[in-house]
Formats: structure tokens, C-alpha cells, sequence
């Protein structure tokens, strides 16, 4: 099977916030922000921020990479964590994990937390290979594709960027926005 | 009583007089207050049964005795979508009768994260203070340093006092300059962002030294059927996704897609498009509540011109509309330079505006001059004379600065008949959004007078008429690839609402055109109808903006939410029960009205002589709108006598009748 990952364009995120409540009623049987195994990282500065500070909107996704070289993986004393090959994800074993927490300092992300009354460690398992945050995304934001594209959402950024920055572009009007510009 | 799935399981009830906090259980404040959840659900259900028992007749609402009541819903901080809701509540400073209002952002979230349902606030601090209600543990702290602090630096200094592990994990809702002065129409504001903008609850905030209440949410809230939850939502927000109309270019603009309907600004006008270009508003992200799939917030930077870097979270449709119309601020920066200074010094830009415009409509007819204004010469247009009265305003500073923090009602009974006679739009010494009530159109003024929070427009919010008004209905569908007519039918198609009420509002067959916009043939049922669902989403508590006729044209109805609760709830409600709840509690607000404050078809008038009069332009243009005549059949049609109570039967038909002794109706 194809294997693929989730990427992330923040230019169309809002901050919403639902693939976190998604993701801990999907997997976790109740909605809550702090057991959501995806995380929205937000700077939302905009309302709070006086006029002569520097200042900029940031979102970023954070969960499991789902490493080829998995750190959490090697760091496991117990070998609780394993690769499923059909999905790609690297799985809790809760029958063997002794909740020792070495895989969140193995993991170079912090995309794994830990449930601190079920004394274990969570993290993002890609929903049997249908992301359920990626689904229930309302912008299309998130999306689920072959780790051979998850540069472009990067690459169409920097695309856009670069034509904004060309000499002159400040004064034309994109092709095709005519119609966004009139509005 | 068992309390269901989908609450949060606790009531907070914090005094600041005596400094104590406590925490009951869900069950016991329901048995307390005689609170069924399933007919009173949340939201404005439980602030009215609230206000009910604890405030049993009228009172100064500035005094320690008035109350502030923040409630969630079981909707509230679920999976469900626009999750991100809840209601204020108290007794208006404007009014002195029932008041509440709804904001979302994360605040409501993460105070339901925290384990609390309710949370009501009572009593006043000697001393300026803040709440934290850091998960269930609560303290009330010293907030002195902070008193005088406008909206954004309040809320980052809370958040460094309180320690913060990440932003966004402590959200804060906190008044400003004007609630501290005690304007009687401060807002209290969330996270600089979401304020419960009509409620007056900043200034009851203010006469209680409650600068902030900061909240730190980790729990989680259980949910009946999880799976069920996310495929009713899936199901819900794709359908409104696919089919509504209008959303790629509420994508656009957000709530001021409606601008074109609400200040008659074609959106197709250059100047319009030229200022929307220069605050780089379509191409910048959308900002929504949790959950939210049809944001109406932008992310806003200022890219030129005098207030060039300036960023606001916003770009409210109310924002914009008073400010056009009451005030005439007309370029783009200045309407955001203007929203972020309203919430940064904690102002409700409806009454401030309207105050300020009949300020310049009193001053233009001599009633005042400038020895009243501090020597400023007031118009309308002239940003610099707006951003000082505005200043003025909140800090109440001088006899102008004073006199507008008082309002439009209080301005009026200061200054005698001539000044009551050119008054603008107002109910119960509540003005509403725009001067004269005319202007727009039948249902959304219509919903001023039967308000149980006074003379406001959104507590019957419904904009079928507005977008089919003759000035918008050409620019408004070219937008969205249809014609007028194939909008109308397909709305009609859409609207969730049974066959039988349908014909009964538009006609058999169903038909919606252009003498359907201007008659009045149906209005008063469409206008009882959109207000019961209006009070079912603020008991949920969800948002208007995803609700069926307002500013979207499809939105969800009754049976989505009904779907939906059910799955977060395992309760079987339907359709009508919903409905039933929606005038339960619209039916609970209006006797509650009427036992404080005596309110009823008396009330139930606009101030002054302009809504009264011919209208000069758009569809009322040589006609007078026959108010009373709309109002009598709406009675009617809500069970109510010719006095515009409810009777002893509509009472028992709306499980009220535990109440029947506790207010005296007249024989």
C-alpha cells in the first residue's frame, strides 16, 4: 500500500480547532482539547497585540510524523511500539507499555502526551488509515496524501510568495482574481 | 435528578462579597432551581430559570444584588459543529430587565474543559479583582495593577500572572475603560475577540470591581454516542458545505457579505472593493470558533495608509453596519481602526453609535450646542472626532463624554419632548442597530419590539427579507450564480420547516417574491417562528451564523439540532419539542419581563415619533408601517391576551405551570 502522511497548509487553517475535537471523540470516546493526539500550535496575537509591535498569525499542526526511523520506537525499553505496515502508523502496545514516557523524550516533536489518569502515553495512530481529522477538516487544511507530495502545500507557498515578491507584481492583478478583486 | 451526557457536571457559584467559591454538583442545582435540563436544555434556559429564583423582583442593576450568570449548553465544547458558544447573563443596566447575549471564541470552551455548566457571580469585591477558575480549583485575585488596563493588555497580563504553558491554554474574559466607568452599555470582552456584545454585562462586571474572570480548561466532556456524533456532524456541515448558496463568498467577507443587505453597499461597489483590497481581505485566513465551518471573523492586517500594521482580529458585520451607517465612517481601515479601539476600550458599538449619532441629529437641531459637547462641533464622518468621542465616552470624561455613556434613553429624559420626539430606533430605553426602523426590513424591526432584552434586532435574526429587499436582490445573487428567483426557491426548498407552516407563511403553493417582501401577509408567524429558534440555538448553545435564515440562507434547523443533541445527549427530542423549547424560554423571558418590570403591550413601542411617521425611502417610502396591527396578530399567534401575555393555557402547555403562582396576571 501506497504509504502516506498528513500535511498541513496553514494559510487555509482558521484555528477552528475541530480535528482536535474530532480526533479525541474518535479515539478517545469524549471531546476534549488535551486529549486530541493533533494539536494546533496558534499564535493568535492579532486582537492582544498593540499596533507597533511586531506581530504574525501562526498556526502549525503537530502530530506524529510517523517516522521511518522512529526515535519513540528505538527509545521503548519494553517494545511496545510497533510499525503497522498496512497503515504506516507506529502503534501503542497498552499490553506491554509500562508508561515510562521515553518515547516523548525519544520523539524530536513532541507529538506524543501522555494521559496522566490513564497513565499512559498517546499519540497519533492515522485512524486505521482514515485520519479522522483530516475528514472532518472544514477548509481542507489538513489532508492525507503520498509522502511523495507532502512538500507541496510548502512548495505552492513559497510558488505564491515568489510571485508576489517579483518586480511589479504589486501593481497587476492575478489572472483569474478579477472577479475576488470586484467583490 | 441524573444529569445527561454532554454536561459539563458542575455549577460554579462565586461571591465576591464574602470571597467564597463553590462547586455543586449539576444534579443539585438542577433540583435547586427546578431545572429540567431537557425543557430548559442551556444556554438562555438556564439564565432566565436563574434570574427567575434568584431575582425575584427589580433592582438596581448596578448593585450587588444583580448577577452574572455565564452558561453553556450540551452543544458547548462538543465534537458538534459551531461548538464554540455560550450565553451572559444579567440584569441590563440599559433596561433594567432581562438581558443576556452570546459569545463564543474559546472562552465558552475551555470554562466547559474546566468542568462548569454555570457559572454565576454575585456579590461585589471592595477592591478591584479578577476570577481564575484554573480547572475546578477557584480564586478570586487581586486585580488592582490590572484596573484601568484596556481589553488586550488585560487579557496578556492575565495570562503572564497566571502563569500560561501555552497560548491560547488560559482564556480570559475581561472588561475595559468602559465597563470600569461604568458606561451603561460596556461589553465585557473574550479574549479581546468574542464579546456578549448587547448584554451590558461589562458594565455590571464593572459596578461589581470584577475586571476578568481567566479560565485554564484540560478536562473533557462525555458524550452519549461518540461515533454518532461525528457522523451527524460530518453529515450536517457537508450538506450545508454543498449546498448553501451563498458560502464561497461568506468565505470571502464573512458577516459582511450581509453588508450589501444591511447597509444597502452593493458588494460590488469599487470603493468597497478598493478599501476591501487595501485591509487584504479575501486573501487572508478566516478565523473561526471552535468547530466552525463558516467563519465570520477574518484575520486583518492594515497593509497602507495612516493605520498601516494595525491587525484586528474581526471585521464584524455590526461593526461595519454602525459604523456606515450612524456614524459614516466610509473607508475599510478606518471601520477596523474603529472595531479595534470599540473593543479595546469595551464600548457595544450599536448603543454607542446610536448614541453618538443622535447626539450630532441633536446638535444639528440646536437641542444641544457646544457648551453641551465640550466645544466640539459634532458630524457624522469625521474619524478624528469619532476616535476622541469615543474616548471620551468610555473614560466618561466631560459633560459630552457623560452624556453618551449614559445612552439614547437617558439623553432623551434629560432633555425633554423635542429631544424624545426625533429619537432613533428604541424599545424599552434600548436603542437598536440603526436610526429609524423603516429602513429595513418587517421582521428584522419588528423583532426590536418584541425583544425580551429591549429595542435589538437579534433575538428575532432573520434576513430573508433583507436579502430579497429591492436594492440588494440584484447585486446579492449575481454573487452567487443565481437569480433572484431561483434563490427564493431554492431557500424555500431548503428551509427546515414543516409543509403546513410554509404555506401558512408564504402562501400555497409556497412562493416568495417581491410583494410577498413588502406585505405583511405571513410576517407575524415567520417572526414568532424565527424568534422560538432563535431562543432554542442560545439555549444549545450554538452560533447564528450557521442557522437556517440568518445570514446564511440555508443553515442548519430544528431537526440537525435535533439530530445532533440527541447523539451527544441520548435524549430522543424532535423537531417540535426543540421549537417547544425555543418559546418555552422565549414565553419564560417575557413573564419575567412583566413580573420586574411590568412590561407588555405598553412596552412593546418604539420611542419617539420616527418609526411612526411615513417613510422617505426604500419600501416604506409615503407608507406607514402599521406596527400595532402586526402586533396584534403576533399576539395571537403566540397564545398571548391583547395585553401581550401569555395565558394560563399557553403556561400548562409550556410545562410552566410550577410558576403560575409566582406571577400575578392580570384577570
Amino acid at each position: 500500500m501506497e504509504e502516506k502522511a498528513i500535511v498541513f497548509d496553514p494559510s487555509l487553517c482558521t484555528g477552528c480547532m475541530r480535528c482536535m475535537t474530532t480526533c479525541s471523540t474518535y479515539n478517545f470516546g469524549a471531546t476534549s482539547l488535551s486529549k486530541s493526539r493533533i494539536h494546533i500550535m496558534r499564535h493568535e496575537g492579532h486582537a492582544i497585540t498593540r499596533m507597533d509591535e511586531e506581530d504574525e498569525l501562526i498556526f502549525e499542526a503537530l502530530a506524529c510524523r510517523q517516522c521511518d526511523k522512529p526515535y519513540c520506537m528505538y527509545f521503548c525499553p519494553t517494545r511496545a511500539i510497533k510499525k503497522y505496515e498496512e497503515t504506516g502508523a507506529l502503534s501503542i502496545n497498552y499490553d506491554k507499555c509500562i508508561g515510562c514516557r521515553m518515547c516523548i523524550v525519544g520523539c524530536p516533536f513532541g507529538a506524543i502526551r501522555y494521559n496522566t489518569d490513564k497513565k499512559q502515553p498517546f499519540k497519533c495512530e492515522l485512524c486505521e488509515g482514515d485520519p479522522q481529522c483530516v475528514k472532518f477538516c472544514p477548509t481542507g487544511a489538513l489532508e492525507f496524501v503520498s509522502k511523495d507530495l507532502v512538500h507541496i502545500p510548502k512548495l505552492d507557498f513559497i510558488a505564491r510568495k515568489v510571485v508576489e515578491l517579483r518586480p511589479g507584481a504589486a501593481e497587476e492583478v492575478p489572472a483569474g482574481e478579477e472577479k475576488n478583486v470586484s467583490a | 435528578m441524573s444529569v445527561p451526557k454532554g454536561y459539563a457536571g458542575n455549577i460554579a457559584i462565586i461571591d465576591l462579597t464574602s470571597q467564597e467559591a463553590q462547586v455543586i454538583p449539576a444534579d443539585q442545582f438542577f433540583k435547586d432551581y427546578d431545572i429540567d435540563p431537557r425543557l430548559w436544555v442551556g444556554g438562555d434556559g438556564f439564565i432566565t430559570k436563574i434570574l427567575w429564583k434568584d431575582i425575584p423582583e427589580a433592582i438596581d442593576p448596578l448593585g450587588p444584588e444583580n448577577e452574572i450568570i455565564i452558561a453553556t449548553g450540551p452543544w458547548t465544547a462538543t465534537a458538534a459543529p459551531q461548538a464554540g458558544r455560550a450565553m451572559l447573563g444579567c440584569i441590563s443596566p440599559e433596561t433594567g430587565g432581562f438581558s443576556s447575549g452570546s459569545f463564543g471564541w474559546y472562552f465558552p470552551a475551555a470554562v466547559k474543559y474546566a468542568g462548569f455548566d454555570v457559572t454565576i457571580i454575585r456579590g461585589k469585591a471592595e477592591k478591584p479583582v479578577y476570577i481564575f477558575m484554573d480547572n475546578k480549583e477557584i480564586t478570586i485575585r487581586d486585580a488592582t495593577n490590572i484596573w484601568g488596563k484596556e481589553t488586550g493588555e488585560t487579557v496578556k497580563l492575565i495570562r503572564e500572572d497566571v502563569e500560561e504553558r501555552f497560548e491560547g491554554e488560559v482564556r480570559v474574559l475581561s472588561i475595559s475603560i468602559a465597563g470600569e466607568n461604568l458606561v451603561r452599555y460596556a461589553v465585557a470582552c473574550g479574549d479581546a475577540t468574542s464579546c456578549p456584545g448587547r448584554s451590558g454585562g461589562g458594565t455590571v462586571m464593572g459596578s461589581k470591581n470584577l475586571k476578568a474572570i481567566a479560565v485554564r480548561g484540560n478536562g473533557e466532556i462525555q458524550i452519549d454516542d461518540p461515533q454518532g456524533l461525528l457522523d451527524s456532524s460530518y453529515v450536517a456541515v457537508n450538506k450545508f458545505i454543498e449546498e448553501e448558496p451563498t458560502l464561497k463568498i461568506w468565505k470571502e467577507h464573512g458577516s459582511t457579505t450581509s453588508l450589501s443587505a444591511t447597509a444597502n453597499w452593493p458588494l460590488t461597489g469599487t470603493r468597497l472593493a478598493e478599501n476591501r483590497d487595501a485591509a487584504d481581505f479575501p486573501k487572508l485566513n478566516n478565523a473561526g470558533c471552535l468547530n466552525c465551518f463558516a467563519p465570520c471573523y477574518h484575520w486583518l492586517q492594515i497593509k497602507e495608509g495612516p493605520y498601516a500594521g494595525l491587525r484586528q482580529l474581526g471585521g464584524h458585520m455590526t461593526f461595519l453596519t454602525v459604523g456606515l451607517r450612524n456614524i459614516g465612517i466610509q473607508d475599510f481601515d478606518k471601520w477596523v481602526y474603529f472595531e479595534r479601539l470599540i473593543q479595546e476600550l469595551g464600548l457595544d458599538p450599536a448603543s454607542f453609535t446610536m448614541a453618538f449619532s443622535y447626539a450630532v441629529d441633536l446638535f444639528v437641531n440646536g437641542i444641544i450646542t457646544t457648551e453641551d459637547t465640550d466645544g466640539l462641533t459634532l458630524s457624522r464622518g469625521d474619524e478624528e472626532l469619532i476616535w476622541e468621542v469615543t474616548r471620551k465616552t468610555a473614560y466618561r470624561e466631560g459633560k459630552l463624554g457623560n452624556m453618551l455613556a449614559d445612552g439614547v434613553a437617558e439623553m432623551a429624559k434629560k432633555l425633554g419632548p423635542e429631544a424624545e420626539a426625533i429619537m432613533p430606533q428604541t424599545v424599552k430605553d434600548k436603542p437598536s442597530i440603526q436610526r429609524d426602523a423603516k429602513l429595513q426590513a418587517l421582521i428584522w424591526s419588528f423583532g426590536a419590539l418584541t425583544s425580551p432584552r429591549g429595542g435589538d434586532w437579534l433575538r428575532l435574526h432573520n434576513v430573508w427579507e433583507l436579502a430579497f429587499l429591492p436594492e440588494s436582490r440584484d447585486t446579492y445573487p449575481e454573487f452567487i450564480g443565481m437569480t433572484c428567483l431561483e434563490l427564493y426557491e431554492r431557500c424555500l426548498e431548503l428551509l427546515d420547516m414543516p409543509d403546513d407552516l410554509k404555506k401558512r407563511i408564504f402562501g400555497d403553493p409556497p412562493k416568495i417574491n417581491a410583494n410577498w417582501v413588502r406585505g405583511i401577509e405571513g410576517k407575524a408567524l415567520f417572526a414568532k417562528w424565527s424568534e422560538d429558534f432563535v431562543a432554542l440555538f442560545d439555549t444549545l448553545v450554538t452560533c447564528m451564523f450557521g442557522a437556517a435564515t440568518q445570514f446564511m440562507m440555508v443553515g442548519f434547523g430544528p431537526s440537525t439540532y435535533a439530530e445532533i443533541l440527541n447523539k451527544i445527549t441520548g435524549w430522543d427530542v424532535t423537531y417540535d419539542e426543540l421549537m417547544k423549547v425555543g418559546e418555552r424560554v422565549f414565553n419564560l423571558e417575557r413573564l419575567y419581563n412583566y413580573r420586574i418590570k411590568g412590561w407588555d403591550v405598553k412596552d412593546d413601542r418604539f420611542a419617539g415619533k420616527l418609526a411612526y411617521e411615513e417613510g422617505t425611502i426604500g419600501i416604506y417610502r409615503g407608507k406607514v408601517v402599521p406596527w400595532d396591527i402586526i402586533l396584534q396578530e403576533y399576539y395571537a399567534l403566540r397564545g398571548w391576551t391583547p395585553e401581550g401575555l401569555p395565558t394560563k393555557e399557553k403556561m400548562t402547555e409550556l410545562k410552566l405551570d410550577s410558576i403560575l403562582d409566582e406571577v400575578k396576571l392580570p384577570d
